[in-house]
């Protein structure tokens, strides 16, 4: 007797415990949904770290127009000083002890590749990491959703631009010796394959050159007229101004990662002007080619009114008002867009679902469209594919060069 | 060819401000026989400083690099007098992890109090202006960090050659018991040239900073400063300052010639060549205790 009191005891338990599991989902409260982001705060990435204090404020804003469907956003963001051991510890910390919900953004190809797996297996939703990596969608993941436009489209406009609005005959390459650079070395090879032309010269850098007299002494010995640049901001500052000093003046191209003219004019002392960049947002595009344009009085009015009750209410007093910052919102949009569109019934499920209903959505960055999940197609999670390019004025504003142009997915070729 | 001297002059170029890293290394090192690992956040901190006076104090350019080579010399000299010298019973391994320690506190400090975003320091000439020898460019900049770099080595050659002060440094590294039986405070001495020290180091911040400023920025010229003072001999003030130039050529021919992907890795594949031919370096004297 005293024995089957016992069983029945227990299997009430596991049916509470189950039925419980099926009405709340982890990471969703009544009144709270919890979302997870990583980014540096400290380390030699530090500068991007901006990218989750911006996420923070547009929560914040989110929050205090009344959240979604009732609940508020409450966002759990941790440095992990772009180091990828510090983001597996951090992830699963933050999922095992407190729960998320889903997570978003998050800085870097490396530390996103040290818990892609971890987030997949677990069927936790991940929505816009920031970097352009093609990781990201080659194979695609059901929980996965790529925001960023991948760097290889970047080297194809800017390619293409050089060539066919520019004239030049001769384009080079600077790339990090990295998967950020090499797939601009592969965009732009793609590129010049179609023009029936070839990189007249391609140079790696290593994130810790601070010295690039040789890059340059290689760069001019093949005159080149045109040069890409596939490295960080503090190498494009070095390449341009050691550029100068040895009177080698080609017209420099950069990907939308040195796209945030005020620093980069800072940074070079002025030699960033007239530097093409490419940029996935934050600018008014359609119908403004021709137009100057700068991020400190936005033409969007979206950036506007993010400027206006994000930034100015929840940015800490000596944040800047840049590129990374506002990153910060565009990778998030979507994800937020789709929490409004699940309603008050919020399931992981039913987040993949309208995120998969998502069809030229429009924030502030360019159109994003996903399509039901197909293994076999990385487009379905890729989301935004288009850049505009830029040229950067001697104050520091963008002068808008070209619309939208729409690139081209190139698969990964083992 | 002309290729060729363009390496040789922008190795040079480049070696000057390893070796004023290297010199301030082997300031240390011939008075504690300490790799001292904190030597770049020493000129780290004194940067930000020159910066911060000038952005939000509006002083002139001028009277910055003075305070901040101010600030660097008691840095220097606290550092010692407030840890190092309280290290018990050190050890040179105990005092190697010390100086690591303190280099992360005040790179921490450094990126906390001034945030993350790179930024460049005025300065009196354009870091981008250069002259041509010939065919071969120099950019002024480079110019100035190299005579401030030999500039400085004569200097200090000089002080420890004939200065009381400089000898009671030299003392003091070779055996200390011996110069404190002498009346030579050692503990000062120690603590002086931990200050010298970190002026050197912030000579050599203030010469890159026009570039690009961050709070990594002194990491590879310590490496690659320290490279040239292993290569050139711990304890010679000019072995560091030449075994800095080897570096920085080895470095450029290497980047020119054989792999631009592997040039910043030749520098430590030199020092552990160095290392087993003649550990001692090109340049020191290997001096040998008596017990």
């Amino acid at each position: 007797m005293k024995q089957s009191i016992w069983i029945i005891f227990l299997v009430m338990t596991i049916v509470a415990a189950a039925a419980g599991t099926g009405v709340c989902e982890e990471g969703v409260t009544d009144t709270e949904i919890h979302i997870g982001q990583w980014g540096p705060q400290t380390g030699p990435a530090a500068p991007w770290g901006a990218v989750a204090r911006g996420t923070d404020a547009y929560f914040k804003m989110i929050n205090a127009n009344g959240g979604i469907h009732g609940r508020k956003l409450v966002h759990h963001f941790f440095d992990d000083a772009y180091n990828p051991a510090k983001t597996k510890a951090g992830v699963k910390q933050l999922q095992e002890q407190t729960g998320m919900f889903a997570w978003v953004s998050g800085v870097g190809t490396a530390p996103g590749l040290a818990v892609k797996d971890y987030l997949m297996e677990r069927k936790i939703p991940w929505i816009g990491p920031s970097t352009g990596s093609r990781h990201w969608v080659e194979p695609p993941q059901k929980y996965l959703f790529n925001v960023y436009p991948l760097y290889l489209g970047d080297a194809q406009v800017l390619t293409d631009y050089a060539v066919n609005e520019l004239g030049k005959k001769k384009i080079a390459i600077v790339y990090q010796n990295d998967d950020y650079g090499k797939q601009g070395l592969e965009g732009a090879r793609f590129e010049l394959q179609k023009e029936e032309m070839e990189l007249v010269e391609a140079v790696p850098v290593a994130v810790t050159d601070t010295d690039m007299k040789p890059h340059i002494m290689k760069l001019k010995k093949s005159d080149a007229d045109a040069v890409l640049l596939f490295v960080t901001p503090g190498a494009v500052a070095r390449l341009i101004g050691t550029g100068k000093a040895m009177q080698f003046n080609p017209q420099w191209l950069s990907t939308t990662t040195c796209g945030d003219f005020p620093l980069m004019m800072s940074i070079t002392k002025g030699l960033y002007e007239g530097v093409i960049s490419a940029s996935f947002g934050m600018g008014a595009v359609k119908g403004h080619i021709g137009e100057v344009q700068g991020i400190m009085e936005p033409k969007l009015e979206l950036m506007k009114k993010y400027k206006e009750e994000a930034y100015a209410k929840f940015a800490a007093e000596d944040e800047r008002w840049g590129y990374t910052f506002c990153a910060g919102f565009g990778l998030a949009e979507p994800l937020v867009e789709a929490l409004r569109r699940c309603g008050r019934d919020l399931t992981r499920e039913k987040l993949i679902e309208e995120l998969e209903g998502l069809k030229n959505f429009k924030g502030i960055m360019g159109n994003i469209t996903y399509k039901p999940f197909d293994p076999e197609d990385p487009l379905c999670r890729l989301g935004q594919q288009e850049v505009y390019l830029q040229e950067c004025m001697a104050d520091g504003q963008s002068k808008i060069l070209t619309d939208w142009r729409e690139t081209e997915y190139i698969p990964k070729n083992d | 060819m002309i290729d060729f001297f363009q390496m040789i002059v922008s190795g040079v170029a480049v070696g000057s401000s390893y070796a004023l890293m290297g010199l301030g290394m082997v300031l240390i090192y011939k008075a504690s026989e300490v790799p001292n690992f904190v030597q770049g956040e020493m000129a780290l901190l004194p940067v930000f400083i020159a910066y911060m006076i000038i952005h939000s104090y509006g002083l002139p350019i001028y009277a910055a690099f003075f305070g901040a080579l101010l600030f660097a010399l008691i840095l220097g000299c606290c550092l010692e007098f407030f840890v190092l010298r309280r290290a018990k019973e050190p050890n040179v391994l105990g005092l190697i992890i010390i100086t690591i320690g303190l280099e992360m506190i005040l790179l921490g400090l450094v990126s906390w109090k001034f945030g993350a975003d790179q930024r460049t320091m005025p300065f009196p000439i354009s870091s981008y202006a250069s002259i041509l020898i010939g065919e071969v460019y120099i950019s002024l900049l480079d110019l100035l960090t190299l005579v401030v770099a030999l500039v400085l080595m004569i200097a200090l050659f000089v002080f420890f050659r004939f200065s009381k002060l400089g000898i009671a440094m030299k003392a003091t590294q070779q055996n200390e018991t011996a110069a404190r039986l002498m009346g030579i405070r050692t503990n000062r001495v120690k603590m002086i040239t931990w200050g010298i020290s970190a002026m050197v180091g912030t000579v050599a911040g203030l010469l890159i900073a026009p570039t690009i400023m961050e709070p990594y920025m002194m990491w590879d010229p310590l490496l690659k400063g320290f490279a040239g003072a292993v290569v050139g001999g711990m304890t010679s003030l000019p072995g560091a300052v030449f075994g800095a130039y080897i570096v920085g050529i080895i470095e450029h021919l290497f980047g020119g010639y054989v792999s631009i992907e592997f040039k910043s890795v030749v520098a430590f594949v030199v020092i552990v060549l160095v290392l087993c031919i003649k550990p001692s370096g090109l340049f020191a004297r290997h001096y040998v205790k008596k017990v």
